[in-house]
């Protein structure tokens, strides 16, 4: 586990870190987990609403999975690679606090199976990934004060 | 009077039409920001949505303007104004209001938008599923 500026980075995942995008993925089973990174939840403050596109819903690379609302932050979560949504966490929209207390747990947003899973290749992982972490957080200068305890 | 089914999925929006008519510039700060937020939320659900500027409301999309406006929510108005074209918001300013009102041409704007007379208010209010008044 990698931690910059207090967010902490899981070194099992792959990640899309594009534009707004700072998105996680884990893959198990040939299915992908998707949920926002700690600096994400810390860059948008206290999460109020999360809506996930249905079950079923096929989408392209780079288009909305789910809308999430904080007070100072409005914006879609993209799809990470292509794919079907095949289960939604619909704890997570009761409870969107979820995604600032638990990013990489109970927080996570949706699962979908890659049409393509050639462009998982495409995500970041490793070095990589906390290279691109390291310029997103100090441009926007994040620091994650998430209660590890 | 019937509601829905409390249990229902709510209807996916996507590809529904709104139209946002803006009418409050600088002059009241805090009003600013809900219709710029608001549109990028719904923007983010992939709903087409176009604001449409007039009155004084132009003024809010003067170019070295919305930076200078300070909000509560820790922000200056351009963070939200910023969110709302990243989420693919189209923003509109009425042509009439720019030359009479505002002393506004078209490049004293942001880029982003695009200057349009009233009659284009007419045909988008009558093709948008909902209109919305600010």
């Amino acid at each position: 586990m990698a931690i910059i500026e207090g967010c902490e980075i899981p070194e099992d995942r792959l990640y899309y870190i594009e534009r707004t995008q700072m998105t996680w993925v884990k893959v198990e089973d040939g299915r992908i987990t998707i949920g926002a990174t700690d600096p994400a939840q810390a860059r948008a403050g206290r999460i109020l609403f999360l809506r996930v596109k249905p079950v079923g819903t096929v989408r392209e690379r780079g288009k909305p999975i789910a809308t999430v609302e904080s007070g100072k932050w409005a914006g879609p979560i993209l799809a990470p690679v292509g794919g079907t949504i095949v289960e939604v966490n619909s704890e997570a929209e009761k409870e969107p606090t979820l995604l600032n207390s638990d990013p990489y747990g109970q927080g996570w947003v949706a699962r979908m199976t890659p049409s393509a899973p050639a462009q998982l290749a495409e995500l970041l992982s490793g070095d990589a990934a906390l290279a691109k972490f390291r310029e997103v957080i100090t441009r926007d200068q994040i620091h994650c004060s998430r209660n590890h305890s | 009077m019937s509601e829905p089914p409390a249990s229902s999925a709510p209807p996916d929006p996507t590809g529904k039409r709104i139209l946002m008519i803006v009418t409050t510039g600088p002059e009241e700060r805090d009003k600013t920001y809900a219709p710029f937020f608001t549109a990028a939320l719904m923007a983010a659900m992939e709903i087409d949505t176009t604001m449409f500027f007039m009155m004084h409301a132009p003024e809010l999309l003067k170019k070295g303007t919305a930076e200078k406006i300070p909000l509560r929510q820790g922000h200056t108005l351009r963070h939200f104004v910023d969110m709302a074209i990243e989420n693919g918001v189209k923003l509109l300013a009425c042509a009439e209001s720019c030359r009479d009102l505002c002393d506004l041409g078209p490049g004293d704007l942001l880029p982003e938008v695009k200057v349009v007379g009233a009659p284009t208010m007419a045909d988008l209010a009558l093709d948008a599923d909902a209109v919305l008044s600010f």
